[in-house]
């Protein structure tokens, strides 16, 4: 039948309890998985079966066999090890993105609210200009300037995406101060500085939380995508995204395995994070609504 | 949606602009069944404006869109819901379309979010017509007759116009416009005039009556303002978590209301007149039918509540001039 | 009002690309130690040359004298001559501009097909069908276009024979065709944030009061959907396709190299990796420029497409 005004009411209220209680199956699932391979990629030196660079040139391009769990790439290097190896890189280079950005874009968005005037104009405006650069398009000018490598790529997208946390930041911190108890303590003589860390930091922290875990999928797809162009993690380290580079002859003589396991890994985890960002932004949202 | 159709006596010849008996309607949230209406009852006559009173929660406004087949969504729906001869409940969605186009027309609260605010008020106003399938020169003419007549200057250039070049009062007499233009034989009209200041809603009260006369269609006002309904309507139904609990003539129900919440919503208006200048507001907060005690659901906030109240729901029996849902109707000094 | 709202959007876009090309060309002077060598590490040139690409490059001037100088040609659409290729870089550019064009406007078509339409069909079936949308989106957000287009080239290229593995194809019918997968391995990656921000853009105009007023007249459900669902949502549809071209032109150095495209974002990805910054430089503003004209279009646009914006000058 019909949507109705009424129904859909009767249907929010419940849902929004439902979900504020309990955490869905999914994000379960997403956070056992991101803790499944951070503790691998951490242990990864000593649980990986073979050398990662260890070549087996007579089961080059396999399948999964029980030697090796996830098959051979084409110079008959151990997939899984690889994996487990190249795990560490591929979850580091977007932590520090998300960590940077984070960081630095949670300043700026609290001060640009705090400060307001001609330095939130300024601030606002200079996130504009750089929220007209492609994250990618950063991230290999850093390669162009730096030479290949992770370091400067990390930088330059951590630069790339200060915008995406630092207005919404500035919005929630607008929001959070225009309540009425910030200018009740500022009345009772508290400082600016004061409110802002006691106050209203700690009430826009789970939306920083959402996008900094947000960020951290960007950045990881940035990243594999650089390695994937070779312009990203150099031999003899490897990432997902180099892997999935050194896949593509492989691939091109019609083995398909050498993509399944690096592309799935890539796919899985920012899935992961994105289903824990998106509840952690849902959450918020949500309960600032009833909040008001 | 489930639905089960109780009536049988379908489409007399000189049938009612509406006809509404023991409507129950519950909603499934979660599994858990909610009831929102409890055998709700009430017609409109040809001609006639009924006032549907209530405070929020009462169900009036599901009662009132349940005219137009909009129920909630996983509604369950007993009873029967006639308008102009075709029962809504278990109907098509051809035969709800056909209802919506040519029988039955509805005025929502607020005019500013009614009108899609893109589109040109020549695009609002023709919208029922064209939804039935009237060419578009002759829907812009009656449209353009009917802006004439809820007092809309120059209207062939206000057709070209958008909503919010318009204040609100006009912006209703607009609206007003677009539900007649089909010309329907029952007018919905959902606290049409809440959202208005009180000297506009005045004018809007006052053309929704004349237009009301001259076309004779049957009226459903739904308000919170019983004294506007009293001042406006020829019959009144009052309606409490979900029930209606009393329905008399409008006069008879301001001169001498017999249940104690009618009283209670009297007494919580000011008063301009009279000599009675107290203000006595009912205690405690309108419920809804799923948080209704057992018995009679006002007995929590009633000043003249007996242990008898709790046995079960009474039903609407006459009483002096007007049919009230009390075992002590009448006792208004207690109050 | 509405020249207000133009010329304060058409000033932020100057203002923009002005910063924009500060920061492209300053990239040259970051280069750590003597630019010239760094770039030019690996090549045999004399040292008159060297001091020739250091004139060329303006790096022998001050920075501002050096930016008003390059900026100068690249008023005049001259963006030097590559150190790689020898050629000019406009003639790179131009003789490639056709295939990546050609791409990005192929990816966009498919990508805004799939996601609208996938956006629709879950704002209007709550239930498990939106259930499978919300599933397949996320998935789409969570893909990299790389993948996909090995994937692809595993199975229509190599296994099936379906379509061509490399190049661009001569002519327009056969370039469509190399084309194709290429196309399909952007749009993969990107439709599901299109489906995302218009579900939600959807399902917020379903809910409205408007559409209970339409319904409550007996107004056809696809009319329901045309004229008020998709019609108020047109705004951000714009807004969508602006951000999307630009993320599609950045998305081809992806897949040109993956699919051995001979178009712009293979070149750049080429250019980066052998350090050939004028070509860079200009790629980059190219880049930066697509998204500063299509959001710059979307935004000046919507006073046509809502009339409010028209009465209050913008509704930021």
């Amino acid at each position: 039948m019909s949507l109705d005004t009424v129904g859909l009411a009767l249907a929010g209220t419940a849902r929004r309890t439902r979900r504020r209680t309990r955490p869905s199956a999914l994000v379960v699932a997403s956070i056992a998985l991101l803790g499944i391979v951070a503790v691998a990629s951490v242990l990864a030196p000593v649980i990986t079966p073979y050398a990662p660079d260890a070549t087996d040139i007579l089961n080059s391009s396999a399948g999964p066999t029980s030697e090796h769990l996830l098959g051979t790439d084409g110079t008959g290097r151990d997939t899984l090890s690889r994996l487990l190896i190249g795990a560490q890189l591929s979850l580091l280079a977007p932590l520090a993105v998300a960590v940077i950005t984070t960081a630095v874009g949670a300043l700026l968005g609290l001060a640009a609210a705090r400060i307001g005037g001609a330095f939130d104009m300024i601030v606002s405006r200079a996130m504009d200009i750089v929220f007209a650069f492609p994250t990618l398009l950063l991230a290999l000018l850093a390669v162009a300037v730096f030479g290949p490598g992770l370091t400067a790529p990390i930088c330059a997208l951590a630069l790339g995406y200060i915008p995406f946390v630092g207005r919404i930041v500035r919005s929630a911190a607008i929001q959070e101060q225009a309540k009425p108890y910030v200018g009740s303590h500022a009345v009772m003589g508290f400082s600016e500085l004061a409110i802002t860390v006691r106050h209203i930091f700690p009430n826009i922290a789970p939306v920083l939380l959402a996008q900094a875990t947000l960020t951290f999928g960007y950045a990881m797809l940035d990243i594999a995508a650089l390695s994937y162009l070779g312009l990203g993690v150099q031999p003899p380290a490897a990432d997902w995204g180099s892997m999935i580079a050194q896949s593509q002859s492989a691939v091109l003589q019609g083995n398909l395995w050498s993509i399944l396991f690096p592309g799935m890994a890539v796919i899985l985890t920012v899935l992961a994070v994105n289903v824990l960002g998106e509840s952690l932004s849902d959450r918020f949202s949500l309960a600032s609504r009833s909040a008001r | 949606m489930m639905s089960t159709a109780t009536n049988s006596s379908a489409a007399a010849a000189a049938a009612a602009p509406l006809e509404i008996s023991g409507l129950s309607i519950t909603v499934q949230v979660d599994g858990e069944s909610r009831p929102l209406l409890d055998k709700v009852s009430l017609s409109v006559a040809k001609g006639e404006i009924v006032g549907l009173v209530g405070e929020s929660g009462s169900g009036k406004s599901v009662t009132s869109r349940s005219a137009l087949g909009l129920f909630p969504g996983h509604a369950i729906t007993t009873g029967s819901v006639v308008v102009d001869g075709v029962e809504v409940i278990g109907a098509s969605a051809a035969q709800l379309l056909e209802l919506r186009r040519t029988r039955a027309s509805m005025i929502f609260q607020d005019p500013r979010s009614s009108v899609n605010p893109v589109r040109r008020l020549g695009d609002f106003l023709t919208e029922g017509l064209r939804a039935r399938g009237v060419g578009r020169a002759e829907a812009n003419r009656t449209a353009i007759g009917l802006l004439e007549e809820v007092g809309i200057r120059d209207p062939a250039r206000a057709m070209r116009r958008f909503p919010h070049e318009f204040s609100g009062g006009m912006l209703q007499r607009i609206v007003i416009a677009g539900a007649l233009s089909i010309g329907p034989r029952l007018v919905l009209a959902d606290e049409a005039t809440t959202a208005l200041d009180v000297t506009t809603q005045a004018e809007v009260v006052a053309l929704l009556k004349r237009l009301q006369a001259e076309s004779g269609t049957g009226m459903l006002f739904v308000t919170h303002d019983l004294e506007l309904a009293a001042a406006l309507c020829d019959r009144i139904v009052v309606m409490y978590a979900g029930r209606v609990v009393e329905t008399g003539a409008a006069s008879a129900i301001f001169a001498e209301p017999q249940h104690p919440y009618t009283v209670g919503l009297l007494g919580s208006n000011p008063r301009l007149t009279g000599e009675r200048a107290t203000l006595t507001p009912i205690v405690g907060r309108p419920l809804a039918l799923a948080e209704a005690p057992a018995g009679c659901a006002f007995r929590d906030r009633c000043p003249i509540a007996v242990p008898a109240c709790a046995t079960e729901v009474p039903a609407l029996r006459p009483s002096r001039a007007t049919e009230v849902a009390c075992i002590m109707p009448g006792d208004e000094k207690a109050a | 009002m509405i020249f207000r709202l133009i010329g304060s959007r058409l000033l932020a876009a100057i203002v923009t690309m002005g910063v924009a090309a500060v920061v492209i060309y300053g990239s040259l002077r970051l280069i750590p130690g003597d630019p010239v060598s760094a770039i030019t590490a690996g090549t045999r040139l004399t040292s008159e040359q060297r001091a020739a690409l250091r004139e060329k490059l303006g790096l022998n001037q001050g920075f501002v004298s050096g930016f008003t100088h390059w900026l100068g040609s690249v008023l005049q659409l001259d963006f030097g001559q590559s150190m790689v290729y020898g050629s000019s870089v406009n003639d790179l550019l131009a003789a490639r501009m056709p295939t990546t064009v050609t791409l990005v406007l192929y990816a966009a078509a498919l990508s805004l097909v799939l996601g609208l339409g996938m956006a629709l069909v879950s704002a209007t079936r709550p239930g498990i069908i939106d259930r499978i949308g919300l599933v397949v989106t996320s998935l789409s957000i969570a893909t990299p276009s790389f993948v996909v287009a090995l994937v692809l080239l595993g199975v229509f290229a190599v296994q099936l024979r379906m379509f061509p593995a490399t190049g661009s194809g001569d002519g327009f019918g056969d370039m469509v065709y190399h084309l194709t997968l290429p196309a399909i391995a952007l749009m993969v990656a990107t439709f599901g944030l299109v489906a995302r921000i218009m579900r939600a853009t959807f399902r917020e105009e379903l809910v409205s009061e408007h559409v209970e007023v339409a319904r409550s007249r007996g107004v056809a459900r696809m009319d329901i959907l045309r004229r008020h669902v998709v019609r108020n949502s047109v705004g951000p549809m714009m807004t969508i396709t602006a951000l999307l071209l630009a993320a599609l032109f950045i998305g081809t150095a992806i897949v040109e190299t993956a699919f051995g495209v001979d178009g712009i974002g293979q070149l750049l990805v080429v250019s980066i990796a052998r350090r050939d910054f004028p070509v860079v430089q200009a790629i980059s503003l190219l880049s930066v420029g697509l998204f500063v004209v299509t959001s710059t279009i979307a935004d000046l646009a919507l006073p046509f497409v809502d009339a409010r914006v028209r009465a209050v000058g913008g509704l930021r």
